[in-house]
């Protein structure tokens, strides 16, 4: 964990478990529980050789930021990915912030739909759907 | 001839030469299936790729897909250069730490600007994911 840098003031860092989404980080986020919004400063790992952002990165955020918010929907429990429906609506470059507030579609005694607006500023740049299998309990 | 890991051809190219893909690789290429109609690519899952309960994050899996399926709308076009509009991912069954996994991607249609792709992800005989997405294409020759 370090300091949040002064663009993202009123965030915190987040604390992230999966090795991978370490490899990628660091994500921050404002509010509590499932009213969680996340931020990413896009850097230059994230970008492709033509400096935009790799869609393989866009989808990693969206499984990150989704999946949390589906953890925070059930309790903590177990849950894994099934489905990922993903628009790219405009390049998204280094040093750009993007930040999505996830929502909650649908919850049923087994899955969770999930789906996500992320935003430059005011600007959708990429969306995001999602469904989720409960697998466990917490 | 460059060491691969176990399960990658001594053959096979690399596929990240640059940016994230590099970040996250490496990626190969293999050879064609089917004279050319089938591309496939491949990685093998290392500590990195991961998530915590010990199966290969989705989010990698879906990188190595839009790599194979950009690279794939880039070589059949020929496009300098091309961009995902969407993609949509079915998690069929996960993967672990050390699987050799495979990209199989096929065009469904192109036009002048747009491709339409479909893809699935193996490794051996399991199938992991299967895919369709949309590519547009700019600075085709």
């Amino acid at each position: 964990m370090s300091a949040t840098p002064e663009m993202l003031a009123g965030y915190r860092e987040t604390k992230l478990i999966d090795p991978f989404e370490q490899f990628v980080g660091p994500l921050y986020e404002k509010g509590e529980g499932i009213a969680r919004r996340y931020a990413l400063i896009v850097d230059e790992r994230h970008v492709n050789m033509r400096g935009v952002i790799h869609g393989g990165m866009l989808m990693t955020l969206a499984d990150m930021t989704l999946g949390q918010a589906a953890w925070d929907a059930c309790d903590r429990a177990a849950v894994v990915t099934l489905n990922m429906q993903t628009q790219f609506l405009k390049g998204v470059r280094q040093g750009d912030v993007l930040e999505v507030t996830p929502e909650l579609t649908r919850r049923t005694r087994s899955l969770l739909f999930l789906r996500g607006d992320y935003r430059i500023g005011i600007e959708t740049v990429f969306t995001a759907s999602s469904i989720w299998k409960i697998i466990g309990e917490n | 001839m460059v060491n691969r890991p176990p399960g990658i051809p001594e053959n096979a190219e690399i596929a990240s030469t640059g940016g994230f893909n590099k970040y996250v690789g490496p990626l190969y290429r293999l050879a064609d299936l089917e004279d050319g109609a089938v591309k496939r690519f491949a990685f093998a899952a290392a500590e990195q790729h991961m998530n915590g309960s010990g199966t290969v994050h989705g989010g990698m899996l879906m990188t190595f897909l839009d790599t194979s399926m950009s690279r794939t709308s880039r070589l059949i076009s020929g496009a300098k250069s091309t961009s995902t509009v969407s993609l949509t991912c079915d998690f069929v069954s996960p993967a672990k730490l050390g699987d050799v996994i495979e990209s199989r991607v096929r065009v469904t249609r192109q036009t002048r600007t747009i491709v339409f792709l479909s893809a699935e992800l193996v490794c051996g005989s399991r199938t992991l994911m299967v895919a369709s997405g949309v590519w547009k294409t700019s600075g085709a020759e």
